[in-house]
């Protein structure tokens, strides 16, 4: 059972990987090449305020992925299965950002008839719409892991994945019988209007970094590094570590396992939620699919970057946004095929590091 | 000895492909065909009859948008329709009714809604679909079915020239709708730069080359042609792509749940000062309340508002009364729902047949006929008369601005 792959096949293949892999790469390498010279270089396409706004696009919807992503890699890392309702719980964030919003705009303040909670208040709606977000995206995450996992945490492994996806139909559906299936706008206070920003000059044109993107990507970076703290440094942290490590000595050490398990999905479901919120302050359409391609991509993302591995997933979540939004352009295709460079680009990773850019983080007896 | 299993296997073969193609024969009549009171002209019809007992209803099949970011098609017309079925549907006793379908403006769910209608023996006939994808996707089931169609909305150009015999359509096609947009965009609004976007959809992808087309024809430039994904909420990487190649107008060929997204990213990826010119997808209260100030300046062509008639007056009336809206503020097209409706009610009305037995007989290949052959229809929206491939009319667009947050002709 922990015989590695390698072992296990004949030599010969062993020996045409060998000599295939090399190959491989370097077609691509100067397939690459060859395209980034020919658009970047000789053509021009771009002048670089395109890149930068480019670059900022990818960076936040990059932020967005990480955070889902994280959900993944951590459920991953102590369960050893793919929690693909995950897209799901993030949906129920961003419609409690609606629903919060919502709230607040019928609420006036004052006198005035227009002063709304929310232009009153912005910061304390803002913080509420996070609050309610985490909570409800993070209690969903329990009782999915509770109804959905928990009873089938001995069964083989494809069992549970059946679950998952099964859940995430459910609660789909649910969804769309619940807030109706039509398209929602969140409508934002007003400080954090969709569209204004920060104007930055670029190369004599104007970028604008938006307040929402700024937003979204510098608290994502904080609740990332704040996981990683709490991951490395806490009592908690510690009980995860050691029941992906190895649950049967956890258990004996006194840690208690279900708890931790309840715990982590608890934990992902609140990060989910945090992106769901975000996903409703900068894009601001919100409907019952709204959590599913975020889903995939941060899934994607926990792959590339090396499932099971926190910094991975924030490394991955980042790169695969930014690769979306930059690649079409700098490789001089139609922005439709953006989904295909960011899959393509996975097979790639997969084929050259088949553990993710900084390698899988699972104990042994996973293998 | 395998050359005789190979020859064995490819009679039985051949035997069981002509076995399943006799049920299909086109002179299959209605069970009752031997009952008393079965009119003659059941016996000879391509595709029989359609026969209801009294107290049974006629239904009349819409597959739709009804739901998704582009419901309020599928709603406002499949409300019009209603109108319809109500001031006309009547016949000797026997009542019409409106069925519309939810097909999601797609391929696969016109092909699932068209299979639903076309396993019912109570539709008779199908005003729709009413987005192009899914229309080209139900055709040859109602081929097949013998159900004519009569499209409000479908505007596809290529629709009627693949050679179906079932579908017709009211609304203006998009060979019409493109260059005049092109020679607006060129003539009236002086752009010699322009950028061209689309959905991917037959629909958008179909306008947005016949305006590129048109456009380069006039001498202007297009700067930029660019796919995007449908159903994203962030546009922003490929508007600052268009952004960096200085066009002085957008088009876009798609509709509201994408155009709306676009409209507003444009301000912030230095698109601010660059005119947003839609199609009649992007018209509509929807991208009013989803663009808001942002949404100021946009051009959309539509299919030419009615001009008043007491005809109009008692429907925009009716429908203000069950709906509780202004008709037109959802899309441009209730008045075609309403007049597609009615044109097939009164041709089931020409072509049905009462039984000695007290039933109704309506030949459907008989129908078939009688909607290709619509002469002088006069409804809300115009007078119609079906061409040979199905085009039933030949107005040109007609071209709106969102002023002060309202859709208005535009100068």
């Amino acid at each position: 059972m922990n015989v590695p792959l390698a072992q296990k096949s004949p030599p010969r293949f062993g020996r045409v990987q060998t000599v295939l892999r090399p190959l491989l790469g370097a077609a691509l390498g100067l397939f690459l090449f060859y395209r980034l010279y020919n658009v970047i270089i000789v053509q021009h396409e771009y002048g670089p305020e395109t890149w930068t706004r480019l670059l900022i696009a990818g960076l936040i919807i990059g932020s967005v992925y990480a955070l889902i992503a994280i959900g993944y890699t951590l459920v991953y890392g102590i369960l050893f299965m793919i929690n693909f309702a995950h897209g799901e719980v993030m949906m129920f964030g961003a419609y409690s950002t609606l629903f919060v919003f919502e709230a607040f705009k019928a609420i006036k303040v004052g006198s005035d008839p227009v002063l709304t909670f929310s232009n009153a208040y912005p910061v304390l709606a803002i913080l509420i719409a996070f609050v309610v977000g985490m909570s409800v995206s993070a209690l969903i995450g329990y009782l999915l892991e509770r109804i959905a996992y928990r009873p089938l945490r001995k069964a083989p492994r494809l069992v549970p994945l059946i679950s998952a996806i099964g859940a995430s139909i459910f609660l789909q559906n649910a969804a769309q019988l619940l807030f109706s299936p039509q398209l929602r706008d969140v409508t934002n206070p007003e400080v954090l209007a969709r569209g204004s920003g920060w104007s930055l000059m670029v190369n004599g044109s104007k970028v604008i970094l938006p307040y929402t993107g700024v937003f979204t990507f510098v608290l994502s970076l904080i609740l990332l590094a704040g996981l990683y703290l709490m991951v490395q440094k806490t009592k908690l942290g510690r009980a995860m570590r050691a029941v992906a490590l190895d649950k049967k000595t956890a258990a004996l050490m006194g840690i208690d396992v279900d708890r931790t398990i309840s715990l982590t999905f608890f934990i992902s479901g609140a990060l989910a939620g945090a992106a769901g919120v975000m996903w409703g302050i900068h894009n601001g359409l919100v409907y019952y699919f709204v959590g599913f391609i975020p889903g995939i991509k941060a899934f994607t993302a926990a792959v590339l970057g090396g499932i099971g591995n926190l910094p991975g997933a924030m490394l991955g979540g980042l790169f695969l946004g930014v690769i979306e939004s930059v690649g079409p352009a700098a490789l001089g295709l139609d922005f439709q095929l953006k989904d295909v460079i960011a899959f393509a680009l996975l097979i790639i990773v997969l084929i050259f590091r088949p553990s993710g850019l900084l390698g899988e983080r699972l104990a042994e007896e996973k293998l | 000895m395998k050359a005789t299993k190979l020859i064995v296997f490819l009679l039985v073969a051949a035997l069981l492909v002509t076995a399943c193609q006799n049920p299909a024969a086109p002179t299959a009549a209605p069970a009752e065909a031997a009952a008393d009171g079965v009119p003659e002209i059941c016996k000879t019809d391509a595709f029989g009859c359609a026969v209801f007992k009294p107290g049974d209803v006629l239904k009349i099949g819409m597959g739709a948008p009804m739901t998704g970011g582009d419901a309020s098609y599928g709603i406002d017309i499949s409300q019009g329709a209603k109108v319809a079925v109500q001031d006309f549907g009547d016949l000797n006793g026997f009542k019409f009714e409106l069925v519309a379908e939810d097909d999601g403006g797609t391929a696969e769910g016109g092909a699932a809604v068209a299979n639903k209608f076309a396993s019912d023996p109570a539709v008779v006939a199908i005003a729709g679909h009413v987005y192009s994808g899914a229309t080209s996707a139900a055709m040859p089931i109602y081929e097949k079915a013998g159900l004519p169609m009569l499209s409000p909305s479908a505007s596809l150009p290529a629709l009627t020239t693949m050679g179906s015999s079932v579908f017709n359509r009211i609304v203006f096609t998009d060979a019409r709708q493109g260059p005049p947009a092109a020679e607006y965009l060129f003539n009236k609004l002086g752009i010699r730069k322009l950028a061209a976007l689309h959905d991917g959809s037959d629909y958008g992808k179909g306008l947005a080359e016949a305006v590129v087309a048109r456009f380069t024809e006039l001498g202007g430039e297009v700067v930029v042609t660019e796919a995007i994904t449908k159903g994203e909420t962030d546009y922003t990487p490929v508007l600052s792509a268009v952004a960096s190649k200085g066009p002085e107008a957008v088009y876009f060929g798609g509709y509201t749940a994408e155009g709306a997204v676009i409209v507003n990213q444009m301000k912030q990826t230095g698109l601010e000062n660059v005119v947003f010119f839609g199609d009649d997808g992007t018209y509509g209260a929807d991208f009013l309340s989803r663009t808001g100030a942002n949404g100021e300046g946009a051009f959309a062509t539509i299919a030419p508002i009615p001009a008043d008639s007491p005809e109009k007056t008692a429907f925009d009336a009716k429908y203000l009364e069950l709906f509780g809206k202004e008709a037109g503020s959802l899309s441009p097209y209730t008045w075609n729902g309403y007049d597609c409706t009615a044109a097939l009610i009164s041709a089931v009305k020409s072509v049905a047949v009462l039984g000695d037995d007290g039933s109704l007989y309506v030949p459907r290949g008989a129908l078939v006929t009688a909607v290709r052959t619509l002469t002088e229809y006069k409804g809300i929206s115009g007078t119609y008369s079906c061409d040979a491939t199905g085009e039933c009319n030949t107005l040109p667009p007609m071209f709106v601005v969102v002023k002060d947050g309202a859709w208005v002709p535009a100068p």
